[in-house]
């Protein structure tokens, strides 16, 4: 049985951790994690996929046993391969900035309400304003991490704003990861 | 986005909806611009949020500005109240 420790790990950490795991095990996957919202986010992640969760309380732990297999949600959407978003400005389609902007706000908004949800969100250039400190879109990319959204934003672009100190959602990458995804996905929504 | 007792204004313009939201930040009252839920039907498809804490602030801040929304409505559970009255 393939395991996984990710005790001590800060969100959404432990569901993209235990995502990755579940794209790889065969059979069951045994998860050390901490109380509170790490129990509560993978646990809804887990059972939202369709896999059974058995819950183990351990001293100041838990442990989770995970069975079963992801609901084929691709067959039915027709979906195949992971769906990747490129985001490459805080801007979304041309026209007036402001207008821009609040479109864009609204569409990840409303990303969240969606049953069915990228399973990777790339920022890049200007999109890296989103995920830093001071955007008001931070709570709602927080909410898509505890979905199992890889939220990640390109590293030289925080460079470039001043804004690597002020990351506040997800994780920095860089071109190799940014590439990468893009060739490897089924899809490629660009925004 | 939007939880229990939290108050969701509707109003019948995108361009009242920005003004709205550059009026109530540029007095720094909390709120947020979020999409409208589907419940609620809304022209414009937004909406401002804020909370019970700021609530007469914000309203009094609209109506001097003459930009009252046109309808407003209160979470309760998993419901959505309209709020009847006079701040409109």
């Amino acid at each position: 049985m393939k395991s996984l420790d990710v005790r001590g790990m800060a969100c959404p950490g432990p569901v993209v951790s235990v995502k990755r795991a579940l794209e790889t095990a065969v059979g069951e996957l045994r998860v050390l994690l901490d109380d509170g919202a790490p129990r509560e986010n993978v646990k809804r992640f887990a059972e939202g996929r369709g896999y059974q969760v058995q819950e183990e309380p351990l001293e100041g732990a838990f442990a989770f046993t995970i069975t079963g297999a992801q609901r084929q949600t691709a067959a039915i959407s027709g979906r195949a391969g992971a769906v990747v978003m490129l985001i490459g400005s805080d801007r979304l389609g041309d026209g007036p900035e402001e207008l821009g902007r609040l479109l864009m706000r609204n569409f990840i908004m409303t990303l969240v309400e969606l049953p069915e949800l990228p399973d990777r969100m790339l920022f890049i250039n200007t999109g890296v304003l989103l995920t830093a400190r001071g955007s008001e879109v931070i709570e709602v990319l927080e909410a898509l991490g505890n979905r199992g959204v890889e939220v990640l934003s390109c590293g030289i672009c925080l460079d470039f704003f001043q804004k690597k100190e002020l990351l506040a959602a997800g994780g920095v990458t860089n071109m190799f990861t940014i590439a990468e995804s893009l060739l490897q996905a089924g899809s490629v929504v660009r925004l | 986005m939007v939880k229990d007792g939290d108050y969701v204004a509707i109003f019948n313009s995108i361009h009242r909806v920005m003004e709205a939201e550059r009026l109530l930040k540029a007095k720094h009252l909390k709120m947020l611009l979020i999409p409208a839920p589907r419940a609620l039907a809304a022209d414009c498809g937004l909406a401002v949020r804020y909370s019970e804490d700021v609530r007469g602030e914000v309203e009094a801040a609209l109506a001097q500005a003459g930009l009252l929304p046109r309808d407003l409505y209160r979470k309760t559970g998993d419901t959505y109240q309209k709020v009847e009255g006079n701040h409109i």
